[in-house]
């Protein structure tokens, strides 16, 4: 099954969508929350069900691509004034999969009509909740269209699942997971993306667990029907939005604490990693929330993913990041409760509409400037952090101006799944309990490095005059090589745990955390509610797009820096050393990034580590590289991703991608196919393998 | 003393963190330029000669020796040493051939408190120098390699006496050790030179067990690099005899290794 759905053996039932049956519907003058409804409804209906005859879990994408229902006018006259994120429809958030699966939909649509009655004097929260009725009746629409397959196929087993879920709670974890599948599939299909599934382990296993006390299924049957469902995620994730092939936000949280604070893993958490390890496709993408008392063999069996170099897990420190969303107003138990969005920013399920990636601040540009003003006026070292100091502030300026006017596009369907959206008439676009945005401070490490290399070379040594390296940055080092391999193989570099250098990464990302605190930016519609800013430390596809530009940037495309970087010499992914440099080994690295108060930098961003797969040739190294993220807890590191590469095969697969098709790595955030990423990550990969591989 | 103000300093060509094939745990090892052998089938050429020098490397030159002062060295320990300990490791010596610095290694143990250390040696060291650094050892790996000496001059160079006495002294300071044969087919793996390893180390109270490192195919991999010849003088594809029954005969305890190449 896996290998036919990788080879999109599935896709040839695949279709366009009928435009024809739009025209049954006047929609033209719809608000947007109706057309959102609209179009769940009409993807709904457009698709055509397929059983598979080896499927125990149903629903299969025959709909390729979802109907605009804007014309360009439209769009422009309802939102050009305004900021959309990225694309426009909400993402990047999570469901409250728990209450989904405890009430169904038939009760969810029993709440939405209790509260038309309750808020019937309000037009918006009636168009909301006639929208989302609609969409949950699409939604039943859609799987009793799948029984009817079933049932003309004499799949009785399916018939008697479909007729129960999602209209009632599942009873079963088969249930459960078929539950999940179709409500997941509908959410894309409703032009939100970035759709993870939570903490996986913590809202499924009651059903499992059920299942297995009562012996209705075995362990194995079990495990079949998880391999089964994480396959599935696999089958339409081509037609997803992303970045880059593989970019789909199809996470999945295991481990970590209960609301209570007592340890939640589970069987379920051991079973989904092992499923993983099986399975090795690129989603789910899977998460595991670990502390200092995550014992060592959950930590050998997450580490063998690791060996298997499919990029995941990326792991998360409770120890830090619980304490971190207290203190920045999240409750103790929906801090307890947190998982993360498509890449690694925190997010509480069900509860928050936030946008955790508003952009950027481009660390080594504020750098940069503060650098070159400072010395052609000739200023002293402090006068340079104060002028990077300023520039910070100006780039977070600008990003929240442009933010004051966030408009998210009503999400009927999403917000069904969502808490208290159908409870308070509110769709969640309106506002959640939690609604901050996330910021990266991008590119850390170069940018302290080059502050470092300036106060040593010019104000402590008296090693380079002001002019010399001001010079030297102008003319893009192409006049001073030897100055360029200087200042590249200076040691004072972060990732050595050298203090000299690891202070200023420390000062840089307190004067984004000061700035940051400061700021509440209004609602667009509600001037009475406000979000905050939560910093973080990791950079996306930033390290290529700060150095490289890209369309509509808005933050300052830096040159060449003081730290030995050419312009457009790419940076480092997240938290890691510079590129192209010799660092000290992976401890200096953890120590080097565990300086960070991330107590104040909490939006997350994890330390990446390259290993060589020769690590794992001995029976050792897997023990040994489970120790290794074990540590990572003791040094107080808030998250980590570990990825395993072999380069010789990093090579051959970029001369023969055919061969290496199924060649998974880990890209900032995400695992995806190698040879579907575009030239310029596939060489940063390659780069990071030579010199930051620790093959230990 | 002239020693002393000599070992102040001494080069490394590698500080390797989170080392997982050095010993127990997870150690920081220390890689010292110089030996005064010469392996056939060294692994790590650019450990041999004493002087930094440049490897040519896939992107790039690259000065792979550098000099470190005792208090360089007991600095890095001490960053790490709560990691170390943690993971039930602790630092490893070795090279190229650790006894070139045996002064500084003392020095800097010295100066370090609660680190398990890890020698890992060919033995080839004045015995009493060698004595007074073993008995701050926790645990030494001492290298056997061949019993004969006209075949150890012609494989590795040395005076094989040296280092068959200072087993003596390592048997007789009851310091626990680690033997390691590399097992070079045609060459160390015949009975015989097995034989003669064995009735050495059979009545050593001291010993944990012996290491058989099987022959690292891609030992010749630096050579170039660093500007050297791969002259092996053996059949290099030919296999090799473990001889595991006549550790057992005699209760010893063996671990098979498959040699990795050290990056």
């Amino acid at each position: 099954m896996r290998d036919n759905v990788r080879d999109g053996k599935h896709h040839k039932i695949r279709k366009v969508f009928p435009v024809e049956l739009l025209k049954e519907y006047d929609y033209k003058d719809f608000s947007p929350t109706r057309k959102s409804a609209l179009l769940t409804k009409v993807m709904c209906e457009a698709e055509t069900p397929y059983i598979g005859s080896d499927e125990n879990i149903v629903f299969t994408r025959t709909i390729k691509n979802l109907p605009n229902l804007y014309s360009k006018d439209e769009w422009d006259n309802l939102f050009g004034s305004l900021t959309l994120h990225e694309l426009g429809p909400i993402s990047n958030v999570c469901v409250d999969w728990e209450i989904l699966l405890s009430q169904g939909l038939l009760k969810r649509k029993t709440i939405a009509n209790q509260s038309l009655i309750k808020y019937n004097k309000d037009n918006i929260a009636k168009e909301f909740l006639e929208s989302a009725i609609l969409t949950i009746d699409s939604v039943l629409s859609l799987t009793k269209k799948y029984s009817q397959e079933a049932k003309t196929l004499n799949r009785l087993d399916l018939v008697s699942i479909l007729e129960k879920v999602p209209a009632r709670p599942p009873e079963s974890f088969h249930e459960a997971l078929q539950f999940l599948r179709i409500c997941h599939s509908v959410i894309w299909m409703s032009g939100n993306y970035h759709v993870g599934l939570g903490r996986f382990d913590q809202y499924m296993w009651k059903y499992l667990e059920k299942d297995l006390n009562e012996n209705i299924i075995s362990k194995e049957n079990a495990m079949d029907l998880l391999i089964e469902f994480f396959i599935c995620l696999n089958k339409d994730s081509d037609l997803y939005v992303g970045l880059q092939q593989g970019d789909n936000g199809q996470s999945i949280m295991l481990g970590g604490v209960k609301p209570n604070g007592k340890s939640g893993v589970n069987l379920l958490t051991e079973m989904s990693l092992k499923a993983a390890g099986f399975v090795a496709m690129i989603d789910p993408k899977i998460n595991l929330r670990i502390s200092q008392n995550t014992d060592i063999e959950l930590l050998k069996l997450a580490t063998k993913l690791t060996k298997h170099g499919l990029g995941f897990p990326q792991y998360s420190n409770d120890d830090i990041v619980i304490p971190a969303l207290i203190k920045n107003g999240y409750s103790i138990e929906d801090a307890r409760n947190y998982t993360v969005a498509a890449c690694w920013e925190f997010i509480i399920p069900g509860k928050g509409m936030e946008i955790v990636n508003i952009g950027a601040i481009s660390l080594p540009a504020a750098v940069d400037y503060g650098i070159r003003k400072g010395l052609k006026k000739n200023k002293s070292f402090e006068d340079i952090l104060n002028y990077v100091n300023d520039n910070i502030l100006e780039q977070v300026n600008n990003l929240c101006d442009i933010y004051k006017k966030l408009y998210l596009i009503p999400s009927p369907f999403y917000s069904v799944l969502m808490s208290n959206c159908l409870e308070n008439g509110k769709d969640m676009s309106l506002g959640l309990k939690y609604n901050n945005l996330g910021i990266h401070g991008a590119c850390s490490a170069s940018a302290a490095d080059a502050l470092a290399i300036v106060k040593k070379y010019i104000y402590e040594n008296n090693i380079l005059s002001k002019k010399e390296l001001l010079v030297a940055l102008e003319n893009n080092f192409n006049d001073n090589n030897e100055l360029l391999n200087q200042l590249r193989n200076d040691e004072l570099k972060v990732g050595n745990n050298n203090q000299n250098v690891d202070k200023m990464l420390v000062k840089l990302f307190d004067m984004s955390a000061n700035i940051c605190e400061k700021i509440q930016i209004p609602f667009l519609h509600d001037k009475s509610k406000f979000r905050s800013i939560r910093l973080g430390s990791g950079s996306a596809m930033y390290y290529i797009w700060l150095a490289q530009g890209y369309k509509g940037m808005r933050e300052p495309l830096v040159e060449a820096t003081a730290d030995g970087r050419k312009k457009d010499d790419v940076f480092g992914a997240n938290l890691s050393p510079s590129p192209n440099i010799e660092i000290a080994g992976p401890i200096s690295v953890m120590q080097s990034f565990s300086k960070i108060d991330y107590e104040r930098v909490y939006n997350g961003g994890p330390i990446t580590i390259e290993i060589s797969d020769m690590v794992f040739k001995n029976n050792e190294g897997l023990t040994k590289v489970a120790m290794l993220v074990k540590t990572f807890t003791k040094l107080n590191c808030q998250q980590l991703q570990l990825n395993t590469l072999n380069i010789e095969k990093l090579q051959k697969a970029i001369n023969n991608p055919k061969q290496y098709k199924n060649l998974i790595v880990r890209v900032w955030g995400w695992s995806g196919y190698f040879c579907e990423l575009d030239k310029v990550y596939q060489n940063h990969i390659l780069d990071r393998h030579i010199y930051h591989r620790f093959s230990m | 003393m002239e020693t002393n103000i000599v070992m102040k300093k001494a080069i490394l060509f590698d500080i390797k963190e989170f080392a997982i094939f050095d010993g127990p745990g997870i150690r920081l090892t220390l890689f010292f330029k110089g030996c005064p052998l010469y392996c056939s089938w060294c692994h790590n050429p650019e450990g041999i000669s004493k002087e930094p020098q440049i490897l040519k490397t896939e992107v790039g030159e690259r000065l792979v020796g550098k000099e470190y002062s005792v208090e360089d060295i007991v600095t890095k320990i001490d960053s790490q040493k709560e990691i170390l300990s943690f993971n039930n490791g602790g630092v490893t010596f070795c090279g190229g051939e650790p006894l070139i610095y045996t002064d500084f290694i003392i020095d800097v143990i010295s100066k370090c408190n609660d680190v398990h250390f890890i020698l890992d040696t060919s033995g080839y060291e004045n015995s009493e120098k060698f004595k007074l650094l073993i008995d701050k050892i926790d645990l030494v790996h001492f290298d056997l390699k061949l019993m004969n000496s006209e075949l150890h001059k012609k494989f590795i160079g040395g005076d094989l006496s040296i280092i068959l006495s200072n087993l003596n002294v390592l048997i007789k300071s009851q310091v626990p050790f680690v033997v390691r044969v590399p097992m070079i087919p045609g060459v160390t793996d015949t009975k015989e030179n097995i034989g003669s390893i064995i009735s050495l180390i059979k009545n050593a109270k001291n010993l944990i067990r012996v290491d058989l490192l099987a022959f690292n195919k891609y030992a010749g991999g630096k050579y170039k690099a660093c500007n050297m010849d791969f002259k092996p003088r053996f059949d290099v594809n030919k296999k090799i005899k473990f001889h595991q029954k006549m550790f057992f005969d005699y209760n010893i305890k063996i671990n098979i290794k498959i040699l990795l190449i050290k990056n």
